[in-house]
This record gives C-alpha cells, sequence and structure tokens, in this order.
C-alpha cells in the first residue's frame, strides 16, 4: 500500500482509499447466481410488495444492499471449517478455537458464545443494568437502544455534535464527546457507605445518575459507520477509570475502525493492524460482538471479558437465553467458522480492499452529483434523500420513495433510514421527522464485485436525471408498531 | 461423511475425569470416546440437508429458505404461523413473554428446566399434572407422560380460565424419561380446554412443547389402538390439530445442529412473536438462525417423519435399554424415545442420595469406558429456598442417543461397561462437593470419591 498521509482531512481528493487498493484480495471459489429482472417485472413486484422493501422476496433483488450483517461470503478455510464443527454440547473443540483466536486477536481471556450481537446485549444487559440505570454511548445502535430500555434504563447518546452534520467532513466523526461523558459520569450516584447498608450497585443513598457502564460503538454505526479515534478511546478510558465505571465496546465493525485508524490518525501508519486492534481492546474491561459484521460469519455472536467474576454472573443468563456457555446458541461449526473470520478480518490486505470498496462506490457516486453523507464510512454509503430529492415534502417519504425508485430502477434494494423508520411520537401520535433522511446502501463484505457497484452507481444516476417525476408515497396500511417492516404504500 | 474419534486409555480417562472435577459436563469433547451428554444438537445430518446448506440465502429480508420452512411448519405440523429461533429455549422465551402474566398459572406435564424458568421470570407459576406414575421409576406404563385430566381441571377451577394462558404438553416428557402421551390423552385435554372459555369467549389455549413429537407419534403407532396402519405424518398432524401453537427446539427431531421456531395457529399471537423475535433473536424473517440453518431445519422436517428412520431410531434406544434390562441392571421403565435411563438409586443402593449416587455413577462410567452421561438427580434439582437440597425421587444417569450418530456396535460398548460396572457395584464410592457454584450447580460443580481407593477400583474390560 502507498504511504498515506495522516493529517486530518479524509475526504476522496487526498489519500483516498478508493483509488490506494489494487483488485480484491481474493478470487471467486463458490458462486450465487443472481437474476436481473426488467423494469416492467419490478414495477409488477414493488407494486405487489406494497412499495415495501422489506417485502420483496429475495429473488426478485438484483444487487441487495440491505444489511452489512450475515451476508458475507466466507473463505474457503471458513467452509472447510465448518465440516470441522464439535457439536458436542460441553467441552466442544470449536469453543476453545474461537477462545483463543478472541484471547489472540482481541486479548481478552474470556469469552460466551452467543447467536449474535443483540443476544450478547441482551445477556450483558440483564447481568449489570437496572431499572432507572442510565448507559452512555457515542450512539446506540437501534437494537442497542432497545435491550438498555428494555432493562428499564436510558439509552444516552454522547457522541461529538458533527456526528449529525451530513457534510462535517471529520476524520473520526464517531468520537464520544468527552466533555460530556467526564460531565455524566461526575454526576453519578457514589457508592453509599457501608452504614446505609445500601448494595453498592444501585448505589442507594445518594442523589444522581446510577451508571453501570459506558459504551461506544465502533465503528459508529447509526452515524453511518464512522470511526473512533485511538485518542478518544483512550481519554474516554482514563475518565472511566476515574469514576470507577467499567467501559465496553460494541465492537461489531472493530477492524474497519482499526483501519480508520491507521490511515487516519497520527502516528498509526507504520503500525500492524493487529497492533492496532490490541491496542484499542486494551482499554476497555470487555465487548459485544455481532460475528455477522467484522467476524465475517453469517450467524454468531459474543461477549469478550476480563472479569471472571463478572463471566461467571454473565453464564447464568447466558444459560437461560442462548445455551450452555461453551457453545451459546451456536452449532460447534459456527463457532469454527468465527474464529477463522476474526483471523482473516485483520488482514491489512483485507481491510485496504473493504474499506476501499465501499469508498469506492461512494466516490462514483459524487463524480455522478448524487448528495450523499460525507466522509464515507466503513460498510455503507449514505444517500441524503432530503438534497437528492429536495422538492419532496416529509410527509411523502423522500427516502422510502427514493429506495423504491433505486429497485425500480436497477433492482438495487437500499433501506430507508428516515421518517418511516421512525415512526411516530408515542403520545402526539404524530410523524416524527429526524434530522437526516437517508437510504442507506450497505456493502456485504467479499460478495460483490466493483462491476456490481457500478450498476449501482448507474441506477442512482438513472434515479437523479429523473427525479422531477418522483411524487414520493402515502401510506395504504400502516402497523401500530415497527411500521417499516410492513408497512403498505400507494404512490403519488 | 463421518468424524474420527480417540479410544482413550484408562490412565488417560483417570488423569481427565480428576481434572473435570468428576463432574461429566466439565470433561472436554475429545477426550471423550462415545458421548451420550445430550440429544440436542448432536444429529448427524443427511446429505439432502448438507447440499442445503450449500443454497443458504443469507438476505435479511424475504430469505427463500424462510419461505421452505414456513411451507414445511405448514405441511408436516398444520400451524398457520411460524416464527424461527435460534434455538428452543429462544422460542420459549418469547411465547412465555408474549402470554404470560404475572399471577398466572402454567399447568405441563412435568417441569423442564429452561422452560420452568422462563415461565417463572414471566410472573407465572408452573403446576404439574402429569399422572403420578411417572414419578415412579420401575413403574410400566405405555404413556407415562399423560395429562391428568383430574388435576388440570382442579387447577381450571381453583384459579379459573383467565389465569391460565395456555396448558403446556410436552410430547415426549423428558424429565419423565422421554415418556409419550397417547393421542385419546391429547383428545381429552383438547374437550377439557374447550369446555371452560376464557372471558374473551375463547377455550383455554394448549401449546405443544414438540421437540420430540415425533418420537412420541411413533409411541402412538405402535401402542396405541387404531393407530399401527397409519403415517408418523398424519398421525403427528392429528396431534398438533389439538394444539393452538407449539415451542420447538429444531436441534431434536428436527435433526439440524442449531434451530427452532414458535408456531401458532392465531394471528395476534404470531403479530406479537414477529415485534419481540426483532429484541431477542432477529428479523422474523431469519430469527437468529443463518438461512443455511432455516434450510437444513426444513429439510429435516421432512426427513423426521419417515417412518423407516424413527423405526429406526427409537429401536437403536431400545436396543440399548433391552441389553441393560436383560442383565438386570435397574433402569427406567419402560424404555423412553431418546434416552436410557439408569436408576442410580437403586443401582448404587450402598449410596447414600446425600452422596450423589448418579453423580458418582456417571463419573465412574467414563473412567471404565470413555462413555460420558449425564447425572440427572440431586445435584441437578439444586438446592430450595430454605437451602436444602431436593432430594428428588428420580435420581438419574442419562445415555442420551444422538440421532443417526452411533451404530449399534457403540451400543453394545456401552452396554458392556454399563453391565461390567454393575456386577462390581460394590467399589464405588459415593461423593462428596468440594465446589458449589450458587446457580446451575451441575453444570460447574466439582467432587471427590468419600472412598478415593474403592473409586478407582479394579480396571475394566476396555482398560
Amino acid at each position: 500500500m502507498a504511504e498515506v498521509k495522516t493529517g486530518s482531512r479524509t475526504g476522496p481528493d487526498q489519500e483516498d482509499p478508493a483509488w490506494s487498493s489494487g483488485a480484491e484480495p481474493f478470487k471467486i471459489k463458490v458462486v450465487e447466481p443472481i437474476h436481473r429482472t426488467s423494469r416492467a417485472e419490478r414495477e409488477r413486484l414493488i407494486e405487489k410488495a406494497g412499495y415495501n422493501l422489506f417485502s420483496l422476496r429475495s429473488e426478485s433483488v438484483y444487487i441487495d444492499l440491505l444489511t452489512d450483517s450475515g451476508t458475507a461470503a466466507m473463505s474457503d478455510s471458513q467452509w472447510a471449517r465448518l465440516m470441522l464443527g464439535d457439536e458436542a454440547y460441553a467441552g466442544s473443540r470449536s469453543f476453545y478455537r474461537l477462545k483463543d483466536a478472541v484471547a489472540n486477536v482481541m486479548g481478552f481471556p474470556l469469552v460466551i458464545p452467543t447467536h449474535q450481537g443483540r443476544a450478547a446485549e441482551n445477556v450483558l444487559f440483564t447481568t449489570m443494568v437496572n431499572p432507572g440505570d442510565v448507559v452512555p454511548n457515542n450512539m446506540h445502535f437501534d437494537t442497542t437502544q432497545a435491550h438498555v430500555e428494555h432493562r428499564g434504563a436510558e439509552a444516552r447518546n454522547l457522541v461529538r455534535p458533527e456526528a449529525y452534520d451530513p457534510v462535517a467532513d471529520v476524520p473520526f466523526k464517531g468520537d464520544i464527546d468527552l466533555d460530556s461523558l467526564e460531565a455524566t459520569l461526575a454526576g453519578k450516584k457514589t457508592r453509599a457507605g457501608p452504614k446505609t447498608g445500601a448494595s453498592p450497585k444501585t448505589g442507594v443513598g445518594s442523589t444522581g445518575e446510577s451508571i453501570p457502564l459506558v459504551l461506544i460503538t465502533v465503528t459508529c454505526n447509526s452515524g453511518g459507520g464512522q470511526p473512533v479515534s485511538m485518542a478518544n478511546l483512550r481519554e474516554a478510558a482514563g475518565i472511566c477509570r476515574r469514576h470507577k465505571v467499567p467501559l465496553f465496546l460494541d465492537a461489531a465493525r472493530f477492524a474497519e475502525n482499526a483501519y480508520f485508524i491507521k490511515i487516519r490518525e497520527p502516528g498509526f501508519a507504520g503500525k500492524p493492524i493487529r497492533e492496532i486492534v490490541r491496542e484499542m481492546f486494551s482499554y476497555v474491561d470487555g465487548c459485544t460482538m455481532s460475528g455477522k459484521k467484522d467476524g465475517l460469519v453469517n450467524m454468531g455472536g459474543f461477549i469478550a471479558l476480563r472479569s471472571r467474576a463478572l463471566y461467571e454472573r454473565a453464564t447464568v443468563w447466558a444459560v437461560l437465553f442462548e445455551g450452555f456457555p461453551t457453545y451459546g446458541g451456536l452449532a460447534g461449526r459456527d463457532m469454527e467458522a468465527m474464529a477463522q473470520g476474526l483471523e482473516e478480518v485483520v488482514d491489512e490486505d483485507y481491510l485496504a480492499y473493504r474499506v476501499g470498496h465501499v469508498a469506492y462506490l461512494g466516490r462514483r457516486l459524487k463524480e455522478a452529483g448524487v448528495p450523499i453523507i460525507e466522509p464515507v464510512g466503513g460498510h455503507a454509503v449514505y444517500l441524503d434523500a432530503l438534497r437528492f430529492l429536495p422538492g419532496l415534502p416529509r410527509e411523502r417519504f423522500p427516502a422510502q420513495a427514493l429506495a423504491v425508485e433505486l429497485y425500480v430502477e436497477g433492482g438495487v434494494r437500499g433501506v430507508e433510514i428516515g421518517a418511516v423508520l421512525a415512526g411516530r411520537d408515542p403520545r402526539t401520535r404524530e410523524n416524527r421527522f429526524p434530522e437526516l433522511e437517508m437510504v442507506r446502501l450497505a456493502i456485504p463484505r467479499r460478495v460483490y464485485t466493483r462491476q456490481h457497484l457500478d450498476v449501482v452507481a448507474e441506477t442512482c444516476r438513472g434515479v437523479l436525471a429523473r427525479r422531477e417525476t418522483i411524487g414520493g408515497l402515502a401510506f395504504k396500511k400502516e402497523p401500530p408498531v415497527l411500521r417499516h417492516f410492513t408497512a403498505t404504500f400507494k404512490r403519488i | 461423511m463421518i468424524e474420527p474419534i480417540k479410544m482413550t486409555t484408562r490412565p488417560g480417562r483417570q488423569a481427565e475425569i480428576e481434572r473435570a472435577g468428576f463432574n461429566t459436563f466439565l470433561l472436554d469433547s475429545d477426550k471423550v470416546y462415545i458421548d451420550l451428554l445430550t440429544d440436542s444438537g448432536t444429529s448427524a445430518m443427511s446429505d439432502n440437508q448438507w447440499a442445503g446448506m450449500m443454497l443458504g440465502d443469507e438476505a435479511y429480508a424475504g430469505s427463500k429458505n424462510w419461505h421452505h420452512l414456513w411451507d414445511a411448519v405448514a405441511e408436516i405440523y398444520g400451524f398457520k404461523y411460524m416464527c424461527p429461533t435460534h434455538q428452543g429455549r429462544g422460542a420459549e422465551h418469547l411465547i412465555s413473554q408474549i402470554l404470560i402474566r404475572p399471577g398466572d398459572y402454567v399447568p405441563g406435564n412435568m417441569y423442564f428446566t429452561t422452560t420452568r424458568e422462563h415461565q417463572e421470570r414471566a410472573g407465572g407459576t408452573f403446576v404439574d399434572i402429569v399422572i403420578d406414575i411417572a414419578h415412579d421409576a420401575q413403574a410400566e406404563h405405555p404413556f407415562k407422560g399423560n395429562v391428568d385430566l383430574g388435576k388440570l381441571e382442579a387447577l381450571i377451577k381453583k384459579v379459573g380460565p383467565d389465569k391460565i394462558p395456555y396448558v403446556s404438553v410436552a410430547v415426549t416428557v423428558n424429565m419423565a424419561g422421554g415418556q409419550p402421551v397417547s393421542m385419546a390423552n391429547l383428545r381429552a385435554v383438547r374437550e377439557l380446554c374447550d369446555r371452560y372459555l376464557r372471558s374473551d369467549g375463547q377455550p383455554i389455549r394448549i401449546l405443544f412443547d414438540a421437540t420430540r413429537c415425533v418420537e412420541n407419534a411413533y409411541f402412538i403407532q405402535r401402542r396405541e389402538d387404531g393407530y399401527k396402519d397409519k403415517s408418523l405424518r398424519v398421525i403427528l398432524r392429528e396431534m398438533m390439530s389439538y394444539g393452538d401453537g407449539c415451542t420447538m427446539s429444531g436441534k431434536k427431531d428436527n435433526l439440524v445442529n442449531i434451530g427452532g421456531f414458535a408456531a401458532t395457529n392465531e394471528k395476534d399471537v404470531y403479530d406479537k412473536l414477529t415485534q419481540l423475535v426483532v429484541v431477542f433473536e432477529g428479523m422474523p424473517t431469519y430469527g437468529g438462525l443463518a438461512g443455511r440453518d432455516m434450510e437444513a431445519m426444513a429439510r429435516g422436517i421432512y426427513e423426521m417423519v419417515d417412518d423407516d428412520y424413527m423405526a429406526f431410531r427409537i429401536g437403536q434406544v431400545q436396543y440399548l435399554g433391552q441389553q441393560l434390562i436383560d442383565a438386570g441392571v435397574p433402569i427406567v421403565r419402560p424404555v423412553g424415545g431418546h434416552a436410557v435411563f439408569l436408576d442410580a438409586r437403586a443401582f448404587l443402593d450402598h449410596v447414600p442420595q446425600s452422596e450423589y449416587p448418579a453423580q458418582a455413577l456417571a463419573a465412574a462410567l467414563y473412567l471404565d469406558s470413555g462413555v460420558r452421561g449425564m447425572e440427572r438427580g440431586n445435584v441437578s434439582a439444586g438446592r430450595g429456598k430454605d437451602g436444602k437440597e431436593h432430594f428428588p425421587k428420580l435420581e438419574m444417569v442419562r445415555l442420551t442417543i444422538p440421532r443417526r450418530v452411533y451404530t449399534d456396535s457403540h451400543m453394545d460398548v456401552v452396554a458392556d461397561s454399563v453391565i461390567d460396572l454393575y456386577e462390581r457395584r460394590k467399589s464405588i464410592s459415593g461423593f462428596k462437593m468440594i465446589y458449589e457454584p450458587p446457580q446451575l450447580r451441575f453444570f460447574t460443580a466439582r467432587f471427590e470419591p468419600v472412598r478415593r481407593e474403592g473409586f478407582w477400583g479394579p480396571g475394566g474390560r476396555h482398560s
């Protein structure tokens, strides 16, 4: 790889991952055929699906950018290890291989496998979080927030303010705001003395908030896959240590984050990714992990920890929700594949390809004049629907309309992250209109080629050229909860 | 395709069982010769299932494997709606959270550990309604898992239909030794529940724990009048027709290594499932499973109702059981569908229950031949709120037979070892517990023989 500049500028015009990598560091070994449908067919299919992309059968989709979660192509080594799964309930060899991989890559001695990332959150939060608690995070992902709230606690986002600005070009837009973190922790409940008889966990008997842990999500998914800097992690860890609050990473995209540190943060250009990853994890007490992202698997997750006491408390819940602690709701073969995936994901050539691949789509879109969220993050490109369809009122759901048009135009499936997803205010029953109205194009790992991304870019350009004709959507049937999954619409 | 296993040596096993604190859960699997710890998730999949693994459609939404699974559940079980989960306890968790309100009662034909835990966490109280004879290890009864209709009706009259979110019927009953429920009994439970309407006008709901439902169907085919000429497919559909839904661990009868689902005929229950599954499992169209695992489970559902397969499956369990019965070894009678349960109290009648005879027997069996069973007795039952041990009536070692994995020759090795141990049973010492974890102690507790020299005894035939 060419030497990269390590300054604060990250735009595609300077050190540009989109062009810095060569061809993919892999070749294709097994294929899954996909079908290109005609525009007339797609018009019919999307009408039948009620203009909701979630309701499309996957075989009706040409290029599926709905999510990067669980959609990775595994390597031949991973498939080989699928055949080596030890399905023993207790003491499976495959568990020990996963444990070794987590120790080797992340540096944690203890691991509890779970069927995927949200299950790790469920087990960890049931163990640590109590009603009335506050859990700070740079930005909670939606399932993380749901689990915190399910425990009766408050999920509080403390990301730096630029994260909410679609065009602010900041290298580490996912950083947690250190002043806010300090202020939040300074105001927490102090541990009650033994005289009050209060449990130290809840700290009853003093004022302020109870904070069982602080989370930092790397990369910051809800902010567009934006990375967190090493300096930010280090300082956040210092603050947490001073206030005696454990710090955890939501580590789903830890390797992509490490790569951004390498190419953007002063002092890291010459360091191997494995060292950067180990340093990131050295600042925290543990992590939750969705293996479906940087574990390069279709199913799997885990909790990794240093504290044996916490491990033992968490295994009780793991048994109830997931499975015995040596399989945690996964087949032995899936633990094998994840162990192998963790070793593959910290390969520098792979990460250069991965981040470069996503940046490539971003660059093609910018060249075509398509408005996107900048800088481009690690796993997806986000179209800015408000700038894409400036004339369309928010009540006509511009991002949903744009996502539908991308499907009609080129068979590309993205996902709306805007007013449809945000739902209605529970009190007023009015639609909530979030600051950003976006279509996310998430790129599965090692699945599509640049030709596929060219089709995506062409598709976006095609829609842009006829954007005046797009009239938006209105609800035909609106379910009361989680409406984005099953709602139907009509075109205006 | 085969997976090599290692023939272990007696000195090696002695070192391993000591290292594991005489707890078979703490043995590493590569130190085990024949692993009968569980039948859950340990099946050998078929070539057809492995071919399906290559056809996994890992799309988050609208995966074709989900459609295949939906169709398989509709066709073979007959339920209208299906929501996948990562395994059976995931489905139990969702169903308990959706249906049980604090103060409710959940009647069931014997408890199962994780099931009861989820019911209690949701605020319900489990009420045992299995027939009394199920608690007697040696008593013969063709359908020892049957619901006691009198017990069920008494509960309904006492608390009223509105306090019973559902009757939980396990087919077969695991904790009773894999004992089946008869079709006549299922029909009678349905009729009873139909007579008591809730205030919304609906009869009391019946949900199956359908984990080993086809093994149950096989016993109906063999033992119940009028069913010997009916296929397992037909019998299973009739069984399921008496319920309103089920939870399923695909890791047993569905012949997969991971997977489960909840099924229902009620639209509003399904709607709630789709909302809650997103929080704990995954999107309703994958529920915490890879696409390939849904495909393998869909294919396993068609394979499990093959009459020849099931005759082989139950036949193998009976084959092991019959050898032990012929040799006079005390086991739970009749032999159930998925396991042979050694009656450890009768086996080691010189060891008081406070010295954990089932734990000692499981350790001695491993030491003798490298066979791993599971303690299901005083250690598993744990302690009550008063801190005292439960001393359950059934003190057993479960020898669970994985599906399609071991041959009858493996069963011979197991039988020889058990019979050999029985002949020199007096040399086996009881245990004392030297480490006791606060919860679910059977997983990680550590032990020592009360008489160390006696425990090692003379070498077994496989040494």
